[in-house]
């Protein structure tokens, strides 16, 4: 087992387990609404998701309309998923589904990988 | 309006929504994982230890770009500080039936979907128990260490002669990120949605990718503590 990933999974765990379990045992719910410390939190999430959004599409956006089209209908997708019923798991899915539907339809022109979006391979 | 308290198996059966999403995600992440270099033991591990979604994509592309643990295992935890507010949000919910005997056990379930599902059963009436959020945890965790462990064993190459699911797949991760904005976006958090995205944009043409997610991150929750 790699040890740094060891070490980034342990950490990271262990805080997930602490910033899920540690504020419902405490009934935080009794926080000050309105407080800086209310408003930090509450602003962390949104921050993030948007961060995490940017960095993932940012590599996909190209002047090649055989690599942008995908990303149109995926993101398209995803939009009228989350409308129509508000599902997380569901609008991801169809974002999926529509951007893979769109490569296949276009003669597999796109490879992807994950790597393309986050640099996840090397 | 259900007044029962419901029990363990019907938290299990409302997770299958939460199952059916869960694999697929899980397993591209199994496939990601082994794709960039590690083991199915390492890519089971990370779903089994973080257990989140989303941050266990960002520590893959951490970790093969050889950012330092600190700084990797930093973004990962900022990423998910928001988690810090499904407990009290839940048992503000709950009101007078709210119990947290077991909490140390089913509170680590509270992903973004098991969140949004316990609070959506509540909203349309039903009482929360802790046995049901144990059921809909247990499905939901047990669907993302399967899913994990199904697209792991597949392996990197398992969709080499896929182009069309391995397109599909690799666009996974960011529909899951626009799905999971527009879940929690208000007008309150416009200001820092876009000072967020901005500073990544910047941080990331300025200095690196790493950096300017963790900019990004920073910038926007701070911009939350501008009164307005």
């Amino acid at each position: 087992m790699n040890a740094e990933l060891l070490a980034v999974a342990l950490m990271a765990g262990a805080a997930n387990w602490a910033f899920r379990v540690l504020p419902t045992l405490a009934r935080t719910d009794r926080l000050a609404p309105g407080g800086w410390l209310e408003r930090f939190l509450s602003a962390t999430g949104p921050a993030a998701i948007a961060t995490l959004f940017v960095a993932a599409i940012v590599p996909t956006l190209s002047p090649d309309v055989t690599r942008l089209l995908p990303v149109i209908t995926g993101t398209l997708a995803v939009l009228v998923v989350w409308a129509a019923s508000r599902s997380v798991a569901g609008a991801t899915i169809a974002g999926a589904v529509l951007h893979g539907a769109t490569v296949w339809a276009m003669g597999g022109a796109m490879g992807g990988a994950l790597g393309g979006a986050m640099g996840a391979t090397p | 309006m259900n007044l029962s308290r419901p029990s363990f198996l019907s938290g299990l059966t409302a997770s299958l929504p939460i199952v059916m999403g869960y694999l697929p995600i899980a397993f591209s992440f199994g496939v990601a994982a082994t794709g960039a270099g590690f083991s199915a033991t390492e890519a089971f591990a990370l779903s089994l230890i973080i257990y989140a979604g989303a941050s266990q994509f960002l520590a893959l592309a951490l970790l093969t770009s050889g950012a330092p643990v600190l700084v990797s295992a930093f973004t990962l935890i900022a990423m998910n500080l928001r988690h810090v507010l499904y407990g009290p949000a839940l048992m503000r919910a709950a009101g007078k039936d709210g119990s947290t005997r077991t909490a140390g056990a089913w509170a680590f379930g509270l992903t973004d979907e098991v969140f949004g599902q316990a609070l959506g059963a509540m909203a349309r009436g039903q009482k929360f128990s802790e046995g049901y959020m144990s059921g809909l945890g247990a499905g939901a965790y047990a669907s993302w260490l399967a899913g994990t462990a199904l697209g792991a064993v597949a392996g990197g190459g398992a969709l080499e002669g896929w182009p069309a699911v391995s397109a599909g797949l690799s666009f996974m991760l960011p529909a899951l990120f626009l799905a999971l904005l527009l879940s929690i976006l208000s007008r309150r958090q416009v200001p820092v949605i876009a000072v967020a995205g901005a500073v990544t944009v910047a941080g990331s043409l300025a200095l690196s990718a790493a950096s300017g997610i963790l900019l990004g991150m920073l910038a926007g929750a701070l911009t939350g503590l501008i009164r307005r």
